[in-house]
């Protein structure tokens, strides 16, 4: 009996509480997260959401955009679908502007219900790289490089900065998905136009077992060799490629090599090892101090300080920040409420933003929704990710193309 | 005294082989179908989309389950993998110009014939080893939509439904997507209401109990065995496609693997082996039950009753999911459907203990 | 030539790593007629604990040993608790609830000890044991011996006291408990030894691969091992073991470069299709008369 008291009274109060709001402050911009937290992207999504909810606290704790706070909710979706509508389905009814699933499949599913309804998803670093194409797209963000600019950013490094790519051998290594499969499109492409040879190697999900394909890879004798899987199966790839006698410098990553893969491997071992970096890790950067004085020190931070700076922590960061400034751009220019199609138009107005020197400089448009496809290499020196050169992007001609005929197919689709 | 069946006798076997000779039940259904019938009045279209929709969808997968499983007794790991095959067939089918109306036949048909080669195994294994055969199967089937970009829709592995009529009705508005779900749930059930009534039936549930048996009386057990798998293909592949028009209207191959074929056979032996009501029940549950307890996980939260990590929040609904499997199979291992059958019972006579005749 | 052979060699010591686990569904299936599909997270259950004890500054042998008492005890209540209940429930019920238990577990470790992947390190070099021109990994290698010595210790352990009671309920349990013998007791036994073999596969999987929800899908491999050497047969799971191993890598070793895809799973069912089609009981298995 108390607790059901208790309940009531918690009820009521909340009750309270939401008809006292609107007279106290100013109408808050509602965000929705619907995140994997137990099923394939488990090796990301803790540190990412710490991230995303540590920046908003961070920009409530100092007002919230022009005086309106953020709300955020956040639930698992277990990668399945289902969840993923229901969650969505409830996030528009509550007035959501802005959606974040990070998770290709429900993303994917979720296109055309974000079109229709008008409220911004963002996809950072996964999901439909030619969601890029923001006409055909107009409520799809993939906020940061997609994974065909992140395979030409890789090759451009290995053609200017490792010593060329003409009549060279190079090993793509990818997990046997739609994920791992995404890049190799624009790598044949690139093999063509810089005269290189490309072999491809596929491995079994989840790749906890791959020593098959890397023999075949030592045999081949690459001088570069690109690994393209997620979670668990990138520690085994980094240390099969070791114990078949690659270099840790030949070895190029994508975005999904972070500490805990390092750690796996062996600090030391993995020295050398070369990825594809979306935002800064670590602590230097003044956001990152800002989130450290104002959130993590007065306790109000989201999750345990280890993980502050780390590199997928950093990229949740980064994902917010931008949809942040949309918001505030379009709270300028449009006033409130905040709703979706203000929201796109004020992200879509951002120009070499770059969060404090977090990431690099992006730039939106009506057309761009990748922000340009920035993005660098980074090696692991044994303690952290250092950077091997500036912020740059490469070859976003053989990369726009990919994206043209994958919009137009959807635009067809769509008839 | 909420039955009332004093007075209620049948002087016909029509009346008295109805599927509810008691009035009270037949209006209790008369209720439902009401209920269903009028639900985008009813509800919200947030409730109808999130929640009616796909249980009702799946529904219907339970139901077709439950024939092979409940009704002829042939254990199967592998129908997410049917449903597959059923929703990308309508998709391509009606992107190439055939009507919805003629696409959902037709992977129908393409789902029965790749599931008849699955019920091929069952002729020559059953209990534990047709699980395992069937799991293969599935696996095999994963791989091949993965694979093969003609099937799955190119690199991008989405295959977007087209927009199509259905009878004439435009499948575009959120209510007209419900009505076809309905109408397909409802012929299910229906069939399978009915199924023990034919001499088909009949056949199903002599192989389910003892083949040997069944096959000594006359009854060509390989014939119905691949039957069972035919037509429960059949409604499973239509109701894959049902399922991506419908609901999904994206399909990728996530959303058909293992777990998905666990999360069916879940719902049929929860909601009951060859129980109609318990399918209902079973989907239900199985659907439900995750989406309910993370929304309650979250609002808990929220309440700062439970200030726990966002990690462990999120594992929480599938530790009491598990735990909820668990607890029903020891505690009704014949489903959900059994309680509700002990309870009408309970409640047929109560006040009274028992009736006396 | 020599890519044949590496091809072989690693095959055979990961088909030997995969009879870890499945060593564990054997012991269960032999004594209690349970096929505990819950096992591969019982055995990701088993890293999990091992790695907590490791995080408390406890050396990894150490833990392992702790690991190999939580576990056993672990069988022994899941045994119980949940299986005893369902004696005499038609097959797919239980395996129903030992899916149940398989969701309970994925929940459990992850969410109480974190989703990230986890790191054992049983404190191996990565330099690989070089014969030629062929390449051995070592840590499979280790692997692959601790198989064998669970294996033989298992066919050892058959012959003690002990053994012979869990043999005799394997057999009928009806007439072992007419000769005295404690039914329950045995089958409790079994599931304590699935918990151990839990361990092994735990710390040696999860050296190779990181400690996370992931070790659970090890179960579809060891399913293929069990089918094929035959579901109550210690001695099936090692020439089972090896020959899915030998298969799952020589195989995609020359068929992926020509379909451009990870054929291993498409190789492991088709091991237990053909298996199921022509042999259902496997190889060593005993064949299941039933009777009329």
């Amino acid at each position: 009996m108390k607790r059901l008291f208790k309940k009531l009274a918690g009820v009521t109060a909340l009750g309270a509480a939401i008809a006292a709001g609107p007279a106290l402050a100013q109408e808050p911009i509602k965000f929705a997260t619907p995140l994997d937290f137990t099923a394939v992207y488990t090796f990301l999504t803790n540190e990412y959401s710490e991230g995303q909810r540590d920046y908003i606290t961070l920009i409530n704790e100092r007002g919230g955009i022009n005086g309106h706070k953020i709300e955020m909710s956040v639930s698992d979706t277990g990668n399945q679908p289902q969840r993923g509508i229901e969650a969505y389905n409830r996030a528009s009814r509550d007035g959501v502007v802005m959606v974040d699933f990070l998770s290709t499949p429900v993303a994917r599913a979720m296109v055309n219900r974000v079109l229709d309804d008008e409220i911004v998803m963002i996809m950072a670093l996964h999901g439909r790289g030619d969601a890029s194409d923001g006409k055909t797209f107009p409520y799809v963000f993939p906020l940061m490089a997609t994974y065909w600019s992140q395979a030409a950013l890789l090759i451009d490094h290995m053609n200017q900065n490792e010593g060329g790519l003409e009549g060279k051998k190079v090993a793509h290594v990818f997990i046997d998905s739609p994920f791992g499969r995404e890049p190799i499109p624009v790598l044949e492409e690139l093999s063509e136009r810089l005269n290189f040879e490309l072999r491809t190697f596929p491995y079994a999900s989840p790749g906890n077992e791959q020593s098959a394909t890397w023999s075949d890879v030592r045999r081949y004798r690459p001088d570069f060799v690109i690994i393209w899987g997620a979670g668990g199966g990138q520690a085994v790839s980094v240390r099969d490629a070791i114990r078949n006698g690659i270099k840790p410098e030949q070895i190029h990553s994508v975005v999904w090599l972070a500490e805990a893969d390092m750690d796996t491997v062996g600090r030391d071992v993995a020295k050398g090892v070369r990825k594809f970096q979306a935002a800064v890790s670590g602590t230097d950067t003044p956001i990152i101090q800002d989130i450290i004085k104002e959130v993590i020190e007065t306790g109000k931070g989201a999750g345990p300080r280890e993980n502050v700076g780390r590199t997928y922590y950093n990229i949740g960061v980064a994902t917010m920040a931008i949809v942040v400034e949309g918001a505030r751009i379009a709270l300028e220019e449009f006033g409130a409420p905040l709703t979706g199609d203000k929201l796109r138009q004020g992200m879509e107005r951002i120009s070499d933003f770059d969060a404090q020197g977090l990431i690099p400089p992006a730039t939106f448009t009506e057309e761009d929704h990748q922000g340009g496809g920035f993005g660098r290499v980074a090696e692991w020196d044994g303690e952290q990710w250092a950077p091997l050169g500036d912020w740059h992007t490469s070859f976003q001609d053989v990369v726009w193309e990919e994206i043209r005929e994958g919009a137009e197919e959807f635009r067809e689709s769509r008839e | 005294m909420f039955y009332r069946l004093s007075g209620i006798y049948h002087t016909r076997y029509a009346t008295a082989r109805q599927l509810w000779p008691i009035p009270a039940d037949r209006w209790q259904v008369y209720f439902l179908l009401l209920v269903g019938v009028a639900a985008p009045l009813i509800f919200s279209n947030f409730t109808l989309t999130s929640y009616l929709l796909p249980w009702l969808i799946f529904t219907a997968a339970a139901l077709s389950l439950n024939l092979l499983m409940g009704v002829a007794g042939q254990l199967h790991f592998g129908f997410a993998a049917v449903m597959a095959i059923g929703a990308y067939t309508s998709i391509h089918l009606v992107r190439i110009g055939v009507p919805l109306e003629f696409a959902l036949v037709g992977a129908g048909l393409m789902s029965a014939l790749i599931g008849s080669v699955f019920g091929a195994a069952a002729l020559r294994v059953k209990g534990l080893y047709l699980v395992m055969a069937t799991l293969a199967m599935q696996y095999l089937v994963d791989w091949t939509i993965i694979n093969v970009p003609a099937i799955s829709g190119g690199a991008q592995a989405t295959l977007q439904t087209p927009s199509t009529t259905f009878f004439f009705v435009p499948l575009r508005s959120d209510t007209a997507r419900y009505y076809l779900a309905l109408l397909w749930v409802l012929f299910v059930t229906l069939l399978i209401l009915n199924i023990k009534r034919t001499s088909v039936g009949r056949a199903l549930v002599a192989v389910r109990d003892k083949d040997y048996a069944a096959a000594v009386i006359g009854v060509n057990v390989v014939r119905f065995k691949l039957v069972a798998f035919f037509t429960s293909s059949f409604l499973g592949g239509v109701t894959g496609a049902v399922l991506a028009f419908c609901y999904y209207q994206a399909v990728t191959p996530e959303q058909f693997t293992f777990n998905v074929s666990v999360q069916l056979v879940a719902m049929v032996l929860v909601g009951g082996l060859g129980s109609v009501l318990g399918s209902y029940l079973g989907a239900g549950f199985v659907l439900l039950a995750p989406i309910a307890l993370t929304n309650f996980a979250v609002y808990l939260n929220q309440m700062g009753w439970l200030n726990v990590s966002a990690n462990l929040l999120s594992h929480i609904p599938l530790m009491i999911y598990g735990a909820l499997i668990i607890g029903f199979l020891l505690l009704e291992p014949l489903g959900l459907g059994k309680i509700y059958d002990n309870v009408r019972k309970y409640l047929l006579v109560w006040p009274f203990r028992h009736s006396s005749m | 030539m020599a890519y044949f052979f590496e091809l072989l060699i690693n095959g055979a010591l990961t088909g030997l790593m995969y009879s870890l686990v499945a060593l564990g569904i054997v012991l269960i299936y032999k004594s209690s007629g349970v096929p505990n599909l819950a096992q591969g997270a019982m055995v990701m259950s088993a890293a999990y604990v091992v790695w907590l004890v490791t995080t408390w500054g406890v050396p990894v042998f150490l833990a392992v040993l702790v690991g190999i008492v939580v576990m056993f005890i672990f069988g022994m209540l899941a045994e119980r608790l949940l299986l005893r209940k369902m004696v005499g429930q038609p097959i797919i019920m239980i395996v129903m609830l030992t899916l149940g238990l398989e969701i309970l577990l994925r929940g459990v470790g992850p969410g109480f000890l974190g989703a990230a992947p986890k790191q054992i390190s049983i404190g191996l070099s990565l330099a690989p044991i070089i014969i030629g021109d062929i390449f051995i990994n070592r840590v499979y290698l280790v692997g692959g011996v601790v198989a064998l010595l669970l294996i033989g210790a298992s066919m050892l352990f058959f012959r003690t006291r002990m053994g012979t009671k869990l043999r005799a309920v394997s057999d009928d349990h009806v007439s072992s408990w007419s000769v005295g013998i404690s039914v329950e007791r045995a089958i409790g036994v079994s599931w304590g030894l699935a918990g151990l073999s839990a361990i092994a596969a735990g710390v040696v999987w999860g050296s190779v691969q990181g400690v996370d929800w992931t070790l659970s899908e090890l179960l579809f491999p060891a399913i293929a091992v069990v089918i094929l050497g035959g579901l109550d047969s210690v001695a099936g799971v090692l020439v089972g073991g090896l020959i899915v191993g030998i298969l799952g890598s020589v195989v995609p070793g020359y068929l992926d470069a020509v379909v451009g895809g990870g054929t291993r799973d498409v190789v492991t069912s088709f091991i237990i299709l053909l298996t199921i089609m022509f042999r259902p009981h496997g190889i060593y298995g005993r064949e299941d008369i039933e009777r009329v």
